[in-house]
């Protein structure tokens, strides 16, 4: 059965890192694809994104997004060229329907679908790369002092489902098993019992929980977050990538324009940027394996 | 090898379903002539660009037009223009300010992505205050494409319909609808044809006061579009009350007042009115009939013998 959630313990600063620092790091790359448009900048980003998954050994967790974002990128690339109805190089014209209107499809209409499709695609890798990297139990915990229900909410459903969908694999195979002579089991038969297993499930948590002291006053035992030391590398990077990306922005080297022709800016600037987001989102990983190496090599 | 032939039939299927469709590859055949395009702000009252396109393309919008020459940006499937070198639609503080376009005068009733820009079209867009009157119908601004060349790239037979006593304000607006080169009609023959007419109404208002387009004059600018009224005033004559762009008529002028304005009623083509409070008035107007004075103009009144652009006050 698949897995719920993407997590795994992964080697390297972003697993070893609190989601604090996680955050700090991951969020600029978010952001670079909401300022920026220029698909240069896009593309370096989502290769910095691949690059972190593929140094925390988490590039098998990218392959279900990936997926979605392929296709939610089609789905954008073909309803942007029909409702975008500027562009002056026009290849196919004169679809003319009712309420819609004559709907022409221009090339610079598909390439602004493609650059929203890779914003897309690199906000799907980022929050992977965080789903796959980070503890959701330390995200949880995290919260946990400044919204206790909501933290022990999204605990129970991390917990939870997973068990739900295993009894209902059980259950399934269970009315499998019985014959092919026996009546048929309905879906909602299954379900009646489904959620008579998780609410005989809830009653025993909730009995644990409060044999374990959940609900007492929190903040004497409140524990101090734990940070990495390879977490503050994290932490500078993302800085380092936010001012960066803000910089580039107001100072406008990587400009992108579709309409009325595609006006891309392919200076210095815009490649240098593209190439710089992608080594400040590597520095970290790569700063961690020389000091590991050198580390040994003292050691030996 | 089937992959191949799966992926080439459905190809065919495609192409075949475009053909049906009435869809072709690329901008498609031009048309050979010019295309304006003139952008203003406050009811016409400053100029702020005007631009040409040489026989645009089939695939030639307003939206294409307008984009090569200002910045925009865009609402509702690029059917709504929300600014315009950085001019931008706004609401608050009692005022509603948008982006409108006219084509050969007549206001758009479909957006700008789909407004197709055809030989000898003008495209006239204006940024005004729209709180008295989000439909403006019609306007004279664009004097004489209306007549030359209607809509959508469609003609339609125009007809001077005289009502005034001597006839002089009449022949003088025929005369300057021929020199443009507009081919008029009689009123019979576009009757027994059912035509779809553009009609020039000429007299003093007490003549055409019957006519649904001129009643539409005494609704006001949320109705009609054109910011004047012809009223009888307390004097019992008849009196023209300009509007300001609040929709407000203002006082009423007896003497000598005329007005030339366009309005539609219902789906039916535009109705221009070249008007007055009386005889002197409509002669007034007739005089001022040309493309100099209309240039630009939602509509225009003549008061004291000075050409007053309507609504009055716009721009001030």
């Amino acid at each position: 059965m698949r897995v719920a959630l993407a997590y795994s313990p992964r080697p390297g600063p972003l697993g070893a890192a609190s989601p604090l620092q996680a955050a700090l790091f991951l969020g600029p790359l978010a952001a670079i694809a909401f300022i920026h448009d220029s698909p240069f900048v896009l593309v370096g980003t989502a290769v910095a994104a691949l690059w972190v998954a593929s140094l925390s050994q988490a590039l098998d967790a990218l392959r279900a997004p990936l997926r979605w974002a392929l296709a939610l990128g089609v789905l954008i690339v073909a309803v942007n060229a029909l409702a975008a109805q500027r562009g002056e190089t026009i290849l196919l014209r004169g679809w003319d329907l009712p309420l819609l209107g004559q709907l022409d499809v221009s090339l610079e209409a598909l390439v602004e679908g493609g650059v929203l499709a890779l914003r897309v695609l690199v906000a799907l890798l980022v929050f992977a790369v965080w789903s796959a990297c980070v503890n959701p139990d330390r995200i949880l915990r995290g919260i946990r002092p400044y919204a206790a229900r909501s933290a022990l909410t999204g605990t129970l459903i991390a917990r939870l489902v997973p068990l739900a969908a295993a009894d209902l694999q059980r259950l399934s195979e269970t009315a499998r098993l019985r014959g092919p002579a026996a009546s048929e089991l309905g879906r909602m038969a299954i379900a009646r019992r489904l959620l008579a297993g998780s609410l005989d499930r809830a009653i025993d948590v909730a009995a644990t929980l409060e044999l374990r002291g959940y609900g007492l006053d929190t903040s004497a035992t409140q524990a101090r977050p734990r940070t990495s030391a390879g977490g503050s590398g994290l932490v500078l990077a993302g800085v380092a990538i936010a001012a960066v990306g803000i910089v580039a922005a107001i100072v406008g080297v990587a400009g992108f324009d579709a309409y009325p022709t595609i006006s891309i800016a392919t200076g210095p600037g815009a490649l240098a940027l593209a190439g710089a987001i992608p080594l400040l989102a590597a520095a970290p990983f790569l700063a961690s394996t020389r000091a590991g190496r050198s580390a040994v090599s003292d050691v030996g | 090898m089937r992959r191949g032939r799966r992926i080439a039939t459905a190809g065919v299927l495609l192409a075949s379903a475009l053909a049906a469709a009435g869809c072709g590859i690329g901008a498609g055949e031009a048309s050979e002539g010019t295309a304006t395009l003139t952008i203003t702000r406050d009811y016409g009252s400053e100029s702020l660009h005007e631009a040409t396109v040489s026989d645009p393309a089939e695939s030639e919008t307003v939206i294409r037009f307008l984009d090569r020459e200002a910045e925009i940006t865009t609402r509702h499937g690029d059917n709504f223009v929300q600014s315009i070198d950085g001019l931008a639609g706004r609401l608050g503080d009692g005022s509603r300010f948008d982006w409108f376009f006219y084509v050969n005068g007549y206001w758009s009733p479909i957006g700008a992505g789909e407004a197709e820009v055809h030989a000898g079209d003008r495209i006239w867009w204006d940024y005004r205050e729209w709180s008295a009157a989000y439909t403006v119908p019609a306007v004279v601004g664009s004097f004489p494409e209306p007549f030359l060349n209607g809509y959508g790239g469609e003609r339609f037979d125009v007809v001077v319909e005289c009502e005034i006593e001597p006839a002089d304000a009449c022949e003088r607006v025929e005369g300057v609808l021929r020199d443009e080169g507009v081919e008029l009609r009689s009123a019979a023959a576009t009757q027994a044809a059912d035509a779809d007419v553009l009609r020039v109404l000429v007299g003093p208002f007490g003549r055409l006061a019957d006519d649904p387009a001129a009643k539409l004059l005494a609704a006001g600018p949320t109705t009609s579009g054109i910011f004047a009224s012809i009223e009888i005033d307390r004097h019992g004559g008849y009196a023209l009350f300009p509007a300001g762009v609040d929709g407000e008529l203002r006082a009423g002028e007896q003497d000598r007042a005329g007005l030339i304005a366009a309005t539609r009623v219902g789906d039916e083509q535009p109705t221009w009115l070249v008007t007055g409070v009386d005889r002197s008035g409509a002669e007034a107007a007739a005089e001022i009939f040309d493309a100099e004075h209309l240039r630009d103009r939602f509509a225009v009144a003549v008061i004291d013998g000075e050409v007053v652009p309507l609504p009055i006050e716009a721009g001030s």
